[in-house]
C-alpha cells in the first residue's frame, strides 16, 4: 500500500513542479494558505456585451459588492431594493432617520451631531476579516478601533455578591489567580495526564503563575492586575480585597467575560468612522445610482437563457430581464415570493430559520461612565437586556449613544414587548448597574430584527443542533449555493457558514461571482 | 383605495411630527402586508404567515379587528398570533377598509400542498362536522361566519385548529366565532385527527 501524502507534503512536491503560483492556488483550495484580501484582485472577465444585464435582488452588502465589482468589468447592474434604504443589516440609525419596524415605527430623535449614532446592525469587523476590510481599503473608508472588551466596565449578576456590579478586572484578575492555585496544586501533585519533562514542566508553572499572578509558593492573594484601591501613584497602592473564589462561582457569567476576547471578537476589532453605514456609502458613491428603491420583487423566474423578475414600484408592476441574477433577499422572504427554483433550493430556502436579535439604544445626556473610568466597551448583565455598550467614538464629549440592550440568541423576549415595555425593562435592567441610569438617558429607539420591514429576522440559523452541521445541513447550503442554469445565485450571509458578519456576505458575493466567472471561462 | 390609505398615512406623518425637519424626514411606508404574507397574499411558509388571497373580506375584517382589539394573538403560546397583533394595533377603521380592499383586488390561486403525513379518507370521516359551517366543498359561509378553508396554506390550517385545539387561540371572551370552532375541534382530538382532516381539505377546491 502506498504511503498517504499529507496535504503539506503535497504542497512542497506541486511547489517544486509547478512554482510556487500553483501551490499557492491549490494551498487555498485545501485550505492551508489564508485567502488573501480580495477586493482589488477578483479578476472578473470582462462582460460579454451581449450577455451583460445583471439584476441584483436587494440593495444588502453582498448585493453592492456584486454591483460594484461586475460594473467595472462593464456589466449593466440594476439592484431592486424594497426599502426605502441601502445597506440591509448593515444600519446605522441617526437623528430623523425611520426605523421601519413593523408595528412599531420609530423616528430616532437622537442630537444631530456626527458622534451621535448607533449600529443597530454590523457593528464589528474583526482584522481577520481581510475581505470587508479589502473593501474598506478599495473605498477609502476610514476606520477606528472598536472597543470590545474594557476591564473597567462592569459584571452585574443577582446571584453575583447579592446583585452589587464588580469590575470586569475584578473577576477576570480573581477568576484567573484562583484558576491557576488550582492549577498550579495539580501539576504539583503529579496529577497531570500528560508527561512532561522537567523543563517543560518548569515553563508550565511559571505560566500558571505568570497567568493568575501568584505568589512564589503558588498561593493567589490577590493582584495589583485588579487595580488599586488607593495609592498606587505618589503613594504605595493599597491592594483591593479579594472577593472569594466561592462568591465568583455563584456566577455564569464567565463564559461571556472570557469569550468576549476570544474567537470573532477578540481584538484587534474595527468600526467604520462615523457609523458602520460609511462601508455602504463607500459602495453607492460608485453604484448607488443603480439602486431602484421601494422595488418589490414579486416573482423569479429562472429561464435557460436569463432571468426575468417583476417588481412592483410606485404602485406600478415592472419587468426587469436579465442575463444573470444575484439574489440576496432573506431566504424566509424569498419563500413567498413567487418562483421557479428547483425543489431542492426550494427546500434550503425552508429550512434556514431567520434570526431574532434585537438591539436597543438611549441618548446619554452626559457621558456619565467616563467619570467612572469607563471608555468604550461591554457591561454585562444577567437579565435580558444583557449588555450595555459604551460608545468608542465621541470621548470626552458632552453626551453619547449607549446600547441599552442586546439579545442575540433570543430576541423574541423584547421582540413580543410593546415600545413602551421595553424601554422600562432596559431602564429598569441598566439602573442594577448605573443606579441613576433612568435619569440620565433619553430618546430611546428600539430595533427587533425580527420585525424590520423588508426582513423580517436577523442571521440566517442553518443549525438545529449547536453542535455541528448535519449532512443533511451541508447539503442543503451547498445545493442553495449553486446557480440555477448558471443564471442566479443566491447571495448573502444566509449563503455561509458564519452568518452574522459582513465578511459572509462579501464572500458569498465573491464566490458567486467566481463561480459564474469560472463558468463563463470554460 | 390603497392609494388614498398611503396619502391620509402621509398627511398623519406629516402633521404628527414637531420640528421644522419633519418634512425631510422619510414618509411612512404601508405597504407592508406582503412583506409577510408574500407576493400578492400567496402566503409565506418562510415566516408562517397564510395566505390572503382569496379570504373573504368579512372574514379578514373580523380577524384585523381580532387582532387590533387583542382578542386574537395575545396567548403567550400562540407565536404567529402574537407575530400579527402588532401589525394590526395601529390600524383605524378606515386603513382596515381600505386594506381589505386592496387585498380583494389579488388572484386567488389555490396554495401548494405540503402535508404528507395525513390520511386523506380518515379526514372525510372527520370532516362531516367541519362541513355544516365550512361547506362541503371547504368553500366557506358568510352567513355562519365560517371562512373558506379550500385553498388555504395547509401548514397554516394545522397550526390554528392546534391552536384551538390547544386554547390558545378562541379563549378570548369576545371572540365568539372562536369559541364554536374550539367546540368543534375538540372531535378532532389530536395531531393524527388534524393531518387527517387537513389532508381531506387539500382534496377539495371552490
Amino acid at each position: 500500500m502506498s504511503k498517504q501524502v499529507t496535504r503539506r507534503e503535497f504542497l512542497n512536491l506541486l511547489s517544486a513542479a509547478g512554482g510556487t503560483a500553483a501551490a499557492l492556488k491549490a494551498g487555498s483550495a485545501l485550505g492551508l494558505l489564508p485567502h488573501t484580501a480580495q477586493a482589488a484582485s477578483m479578476d472578473l472577465l470582462a462582460a460579454d456585451p451581449a450577455k451583460r444585464k445583471v439584476a441584483i435582488l436587494g440593495a444588502g452588502l453582498s448585493g453592492l459588492t456584486v454591483a460594484y465589482e461586475l460594473s467595472k468589468v462593464g456589466y449593466e447592474c440594476t439592484i431592486l431594493e424594497s426599502s426605502h434604504r441601502p445597506g440591509g443589516r448593515i444600519f446605522t440609525v441617526r437623528h430623523g432617520d425611520l426605523i421601519d419596524e413593523i408595528g412599531n415605527r420609530q423616528y430616532c430623535e437622537f442630537d444631530d451631531e456626527p458622534h451621535m449614532y448607533f449600529n443597530a446592525g454590523a457593528a464589528r469587523i474583526p482584522s481577520t476579516h481581510r475581505n470587508i476590510l479589502g473593501y474598506c481599503k478599495e473605498l477609502n473608508i476610514d476606520l477606528e478601533i472598536f472597543i470590545n472588551e474594557n476591564k473597567t466596565s462592569y459584571v452585574q449578576d443577582p446571584a453575583l455578591l447579592g446583585g452589587k456590579p464588580i469590575r470586569n478586572i475584578d473577576y477576570t484578575t480573581h477568576t484567573r489567580g484562583f484558576m491557576a492555585e488550582l492549577l498550579a496544586k495539580s501539576l504539583s501533585a503529579g496529577e497531570m495526564d500528560q508527561p512532561f519533562t522537567d523543563s517543560e514542566a518548569e515553563t508550565l508553572m511559571s505560566l500558571i503563575r505568570s497567568f493568575g499572578n501568584l505568589t512564589e509558593d503558588n498561593l493567589y492573594k490577590g493582584s495589583f492586575r485588579a487595580g488599586y484601591a488607593a495609592g498606587g501613584f505618589l503613594e504605595h497602592g493599597v491592594q483591593k480585597d479579594i472577593i472569594a473564589f466561592r462568591d465568583l462561582l455563584k456566577t455564569q457569567m464567565g463564559r461571556q467575560l472570557l469569550d468576549a476576547n476570544e474567537g470573532d471578537t477578540g481584538p484587534i476589532l474595527f468600526q467604520a468612522a462615523g457609523g458602520m453605514d460609511k462601508i455602504i456609502e463607500g459602495f453607492t458613491n460608485h453604484v448607488g445610482q443603480q439602486i431602484r428603491y421601494r422595488s418589490m420583487v414579486k416573482a423569479v423566474e429562472v429561464k435557460d437563457a436569463g432571468v426575468d423578475i417583476s417588481y412592483e414600484q410606485d404602485g406600478a408592476e415592472q419587468l426587469l430581464q436579465a442575463d444573470y441574477c444575484f439574489n440576496c433577499i432573506p431566504s424566509h422572504l424569498m419563500t413567498g415570493i413567487t418562483n421557479n427554483f428547483p425543489s431542492q433550493y426550494t427546500e434550503a430556502l425552508k429550512y434556514i430559520r431567520r434570526g431574532t436579535a434585537y438591539k436597543a439604544a438611549f441618548q446619554a445626556k452626559e457621558r456619565f461612565w467616563e467619570k467612572e473610568d469607563i471608555y468604550g466597551g461591554i457591561s454585562w448583565m444577567n437579565n435580558p437586556s444583557s449588555q450595555i455598550w459604551y460608545p468608542t467614538a465621541g470621548m470626552h464629549k458632552q453626551k453619547g449613544i449607549l446600547l441599552g440592550a442586546y439579545d442575540y440568541g433570543n430576541g423574541e423576549l423584547h421582540t413580543a414587548m410593546t415600545h413602551e415595555q421595553r424601554i422600562e425593562a432596559h431602564l429598569t435592567d441598566g439602573e442594577k448597574i448605573h443606579p441613576n441610569y433612568r435619569n440620565q438617558v433619553e430618546k430611546p429607539i428600539t430595533i427587533a430584527w425580527h420585525r424590520m420591514n423588508h426582513m423580517l429576522g436577523c442571521s440566517a440559523r442553518w443549525q438545529r443542533d449547536r453542535s455541528g452541521w448535519s449532512h443533511e445541513e451541508e447539503d442543503l447550503y451547498h445545493a442553495l449555493q449553486q446557480p440555477i442554469n448558471g443564471r442566479h445565485y443566491m447571495i448573502g450571509d444566509q449563503v455561509s457558514m458564519h452568518s452574522a458578519w459582513q465578511e459572509s456576505a462579501v464572500m458569498s458575493a465573491q464566490w458567486a461571482m467566481a463561480d459564474l466567472n469560472q463558468r463563463l471561462r470554460a | 383605495m390603497f392609494k388614498t390609505f398611503l396619502a391620509l398615512s402621509l398627511f398623519i406623518a406629516c402633521i404628527g411630527g414637531a420640528g421644522a425637519a419633519e418634512s425631510e424626514r422619510e414618509p411612512f411606508d404601508d405597504r407592508y402586508c406582503t412583506t409577510c404574507h408574500g407576493t400578492e397574499g400567496r402566503g409565506n411558509e418562510g415566516v408562517q404567515a397564510p395566505r390572503l388571497a382569496g379570504m373573504e373580506p368579512w372574514y379578514l375584517r373580523r380577524q384585523l379587528e381580532n387582532f387590533r382589539g387583542d382578542i386574537r394573538g395575545v396567548h403567550p403560546e400562540d407565536r404567529e398570533g402574537i407575530a400579527m397583533r402588532p401589525m394590526a394595533t395601529k390600524l383605524t377603521d378606515e386603513s382596515i377598509d381600505d386594506i381589505i380592499e386592496w387585498i380583494f383586488g389579488w388572484e386567488y390561486i389555490p396554495a401548494e400542498v405540503t402535508i404528507k403525513d395525513g390520511d386523506p379518507s380518515r379526514g372525510r370521516g372527520l370532516y362531516g362536522g367541519c362541513a355544516v359551517c365550512h361547506g362541503a366543498n371547504a368553500e366557506g359561509n358568510e352567513s355562519l361566519g365560517a371562512p373558506a378553508l379550500a385553498g388555504q396554506n395547509d401548514w397554516y390550517l394545522v397550526t390554528q385548529l392546534k391552536n384551538f385545539l390547544a386554547g390558545y387561540r378562541g379563549a378570548h371572551p369576545n371572540d365568539t366565532y372562536g369559541a364554536q370552532m374550539r367546540t368543534m375541534v375538540s372531535t378532532l382530538r389530536n395531531e393524527a385527527g388534524i393531518l387527517n382532516v387537513v389532508s381531506y381539505i387539500n382534496t377539495l377546491s371552490r
